[in-house]
């Protein structure tokens, strides 16, 4: 029996060593400071994040004078967020790290650097973050992320525009004056959808509305927006649109890929996308399937107009471990990387595959619609030849002219229980009141459940921060 | 010293046996047994550097503590309740059926198709039945609209998303689950039939007296078994077809523990909540298998 013990008592040994966790690596390889960099999506067993990032090395080095070995750290394939908290769970803390959400709790355990000394010295970055990202670090100092802000641009297809008498909509009543149209001209389609609630929508009505930040003023205190006068305003012309067949009303079941697919089909005219690229791959996309282009449209006018940029916290980011021997220097690689220099390596790819260099002139490859930035998306930057088409481009100046700070703040952990049930509760009495399975008037019986299940209390908190 | 020396010689002599055993056993140990130990973090801050920090219940209290946890809760036992309930019998009653197929090619025919399903990833069936049943355009409803009836909005619908959850674990998983019991039928002696035929028992008096109370052990035994995941009311399926109308009505607690605990990297909150599951579950396995031994002489062990 003893044998047999021991046999299994190996056994264990041998599979727990299976498990066990590597430590930390060494930071120097023959004097040479190595930065490892561990993010989504980027491997080194990839050829084209291996290029790029000898790119990168030789600028960086180059850059500081210095030699320096940048290493992608692989992941295992799967949920980002879950992989990288056990691995860092497991001790092994690269120099430079991308999150995807679940940071908080790591930077609560002094794990991460508070960028904002880095920051108030680097001449780069005071030029190339935006106001919203400064306020965003200024809440939550431990997220870098230079990238254009997430919101939503509204598009049409261009020839039910011009059918609908092609003037550029301005207020809310010009917005509906125009969907309304395009509904009596397509009566077999909707025109707008949504995907799943109405977030995308809201980038464009909201300050329109009266919803000008998460948090608003209202008789000398802050309200949360979602409990608003103005939302009430809001929902009520939600179901209008909504009960005159202009808004899909399928909205709630739609999905991002159903959302594109509805429009590629023709089954509505208007969808909303993020500034950028993306509007550029609808674009193209109704190119190939229906023949026409898209028309890029400005927030509605209203009491306010502008897309709301909350300033809470980055979402996601790029943070340096505290434990880094290299921290100085990896800051300096975020740094090059937000130069002219690192920006047309990130933007335009590598030489020979996404583009060619004609003279001095950059020439766009093919392969050019399948490279993405691995580190930043400086807006300000002025690229020597165009990255967008028309489309995008739009959306882009859109966003550079409307975009509001949304003075936000982050929900504590110990209220976070409080403000799912009432994200809950809003989402379905918004669904509810915007289909007309309640009435219009319900929305002040919703007020007053949101206040008696917690919102008093997340209230109070919002007027002690703000 | 006899049982000892016994016990010995039938290890010595089985040793083939134990050494082909030997990976199963580490199987469990790893994944089953050693992970026990790690549901300490339930009680316990996670800390990415040096030791973890004991936290008592503080992770339960904040997983009770949400104002709607008792909601997350009730619909919870709801959806398993009426999954249990209704989808618990049907696979009985298909292998039932399947046995008393006479074509054996007809008979592999169906069992091919109805396995299929169980392959298919809960993001699959959710495309497909939210195609399915919109409204008004699935096509479900027009089949309603062809023949006059209303059409209903299933997936939108407070009244109607449970049973389209009852209806898809029914569609993806009948077939798969009626394996066990078709061995089972399998295994039962033809000479009882070829009696009860020649003392003129019908087909259905030959599958009351005789195949139901052959399987009946094993349909006690996977209905306990069952119990003991309860609580787990389906998260890839719930997650893939819940929706903002409908979301105080499923939201399960393994959805709610996703949002306010795993998305944020919350681990112990996570594991609060496993073990609260698994608590539950055993409780009922114990329960339901005394109260089977007592009522029918059958149990688990």
């Amino acid at each position: 029996m003893k044998k047999v013990l021991s046999v299994l008592a190996l056994c264990v040994l041998v599979t727990g060593s299976l498990f066990a966790g590597g430590g930390q690596e060494l930071q120097m390889e023959d004097n040479v400071p190595v930065i490892r960099i561990v993010s989504k999506d980027v491997s080194e067993s990839n050829p084209w994040d291996k290029a790029h990032l000898d790119n990168i090395t030789a600028g960086f080095s180059a850059y500081v004078g210095q030699e320096v070995v940048l290493e992608f750290v692989d992941m295992p394939e799967g949920a980002y967020a879950e992989k990288l908290n056990l691995m860092l769970l497991g001790g092994d803390i690269p120099d430079l790290i991308y999150f995807q959400g679940g940071d908080e709790a790591i930077s609560k355990q002094g794990i991460l650097e508070d960028l904002t000394p880095f920051v108030a010295d680097s001449a780069v970055m005071q030029e190339v973050l935006m106001d919203f990202n400064k306020q965003r670090m200024a809440n939550y100092p431990y997220l870098l992320w230079i990238a254009p802000p997430r919101a939503r641009t509204a598009v049409v297809r261009e020839d039910w525009f011009e059918e609908a008498g092609g003037v550029m909509p301005v207020t809310i009543d010009d917005y509906y004056d125009m969907m309304k149209t395009i509904k009596m001209n397509h009566p077999e389609s909707a025109v707008v959808t949504d995907t799943g609630n109405t977030g995308r929508m809201d980038f464009t009505f909201d300050q329109a509305f009266g919803n000008t930040a998460t948090w608003v003023m209202e008789d000398g205190s802050y309200v949360y927006k979602g409990v608003s006068d103005a939302q009430k305003e809001k929902l009520a012309f939600y179901a209008k649109l909504y009960s005159e067949g202009i808004l899909d009303n399928d909205y709630i079941t739609t999905k991002w890929d159903t959302m594109e697919d509805k429009l590629y089909t023709g089954q509505v005219g208007m969808v909303f996308g993020t500034a950028g690229i993306v509007l550029d791959i609808y674009n193209n996309k109704l190119q190939e399937n229906q023949g026409v282009g898209l028309v890029a449209l400005p927030p509605a006018k209203g009491v306010g107009q502008g897309y709301p940029v909350s300033s809470a916290k980055e979402t996601r980011g790029w943070a340096i471990s505290a434990l880094s021997a290299n921290k100085d220097l990896t800051f300096q690689l975020l740094e090059y990387l937000a130069t002219d220099e690192g920006q047309f390596m990130e933007r335009y790819g590598l030489e020979d595959i996404h583009y060619t260099m004609s003279g001095s002139d950059v020439v766009l490859t093919d392969e050019a619609n399948n490279w993405w930035p691995r580190f930043h998306e400086v807006m300000s930057w002025d690229a020597p030849t165009p990255l967008m088409g028309p489309a995008g481009m739009k959306g882009w100046e859109f966003i550079m002219e409307y975009s509001v700070g949304d003075p936000d703040f982050p929900i504590p952990e110990e209220l976070s229980p409080t403000w799912d049930a009432l994200s809950n509760l809003q989402k379905e009495y918004t669904f509810k009141l915007i289909t007309g399975e309640y009435s219009i008037d319900m929305f002040d019986e919703f007020v007053k459940e949101w206040y008696d299940l917690g919102g008093e209390r997340i209230t109070e908190y919002a007027n002690s921060v703000l | 010293m006899m049982n000892k020396r016994s016990l010995k010689r039938r290890v010595y002599r089985d040793r083939y046996l134990y050494l082909i055993f030997l990976p199963v056993l580490a199987y469990f140990l790893v994944w089953h047994y050693i992970p026990i130990w790690g549901a300490r973090i339930a009680f316990q801050d996670v800390r990415y550097i040096g030791d973890n920090e004991w936290a008592g219940l503080k992770h339960f209290k904040l997983l009770f503590s949400s104002p709607v946890f008792f909601r997350v809760f009730m619909n919870t036992i709801t959806i398993s309740s009426m999954k249990i309930f209704f989808f618990f019998p049907l696979p009985i009653i298909l292998a039932f059926l399947l046995n008393e197929v006479r074509s054996q090619n007809f008979r592999k025919g169906v069992q091919s198709m109805i396995y299929l399903p169980h392959f298919l990833s809960w993001v699959v069936i959710a495309g497909i039945f939210i195609s399915l049943l919109q409204s008004p355009d699935g096509a479900v409803n027009k089949v309603l609209a062809f023949f006059g009836m209303e059409t209903i909005p299933f997936m939108t619908s407070t009244s109607h998303i449970r049973w389209v959850f009852v209806v898809s674990e029914i569609w993806r998983s009948i077939g798969w689950d009626s394996i066990l019991y078709i061995a089972a039928i399998n295994n039962i002696s033809l000479e009882l039939y070829d009696a009860a035929t020649v003392d003129g028992a019908t087909r259905l008096q030959q599958a009351m007296k005789i195949t139901l109370p052959s399987i009946l052990p094993t349909i006690i035994t996977v209905f306990i078994l069952n119990l003991g995941f309860f609580m787990n009311a389906g998260f890839d399926q719930v997650f893939n077809m819940m929706n903002d109308a409908v979301i105080n009505h499923v939201d399960i607690i393994d959805t709610y523990v996703y949002r306010i605990g795993l998305g944020k990297g919350n681990f112990s909150l996570g594991t609060a909540a496993g073990l609260f599951k698994g608590v539950i579950g055993l409780f009922l396995i114990l329960s339901t298998d005394r109260l089977s031994r007592k009522v029918t002489g059958e149990g688990v062990w």
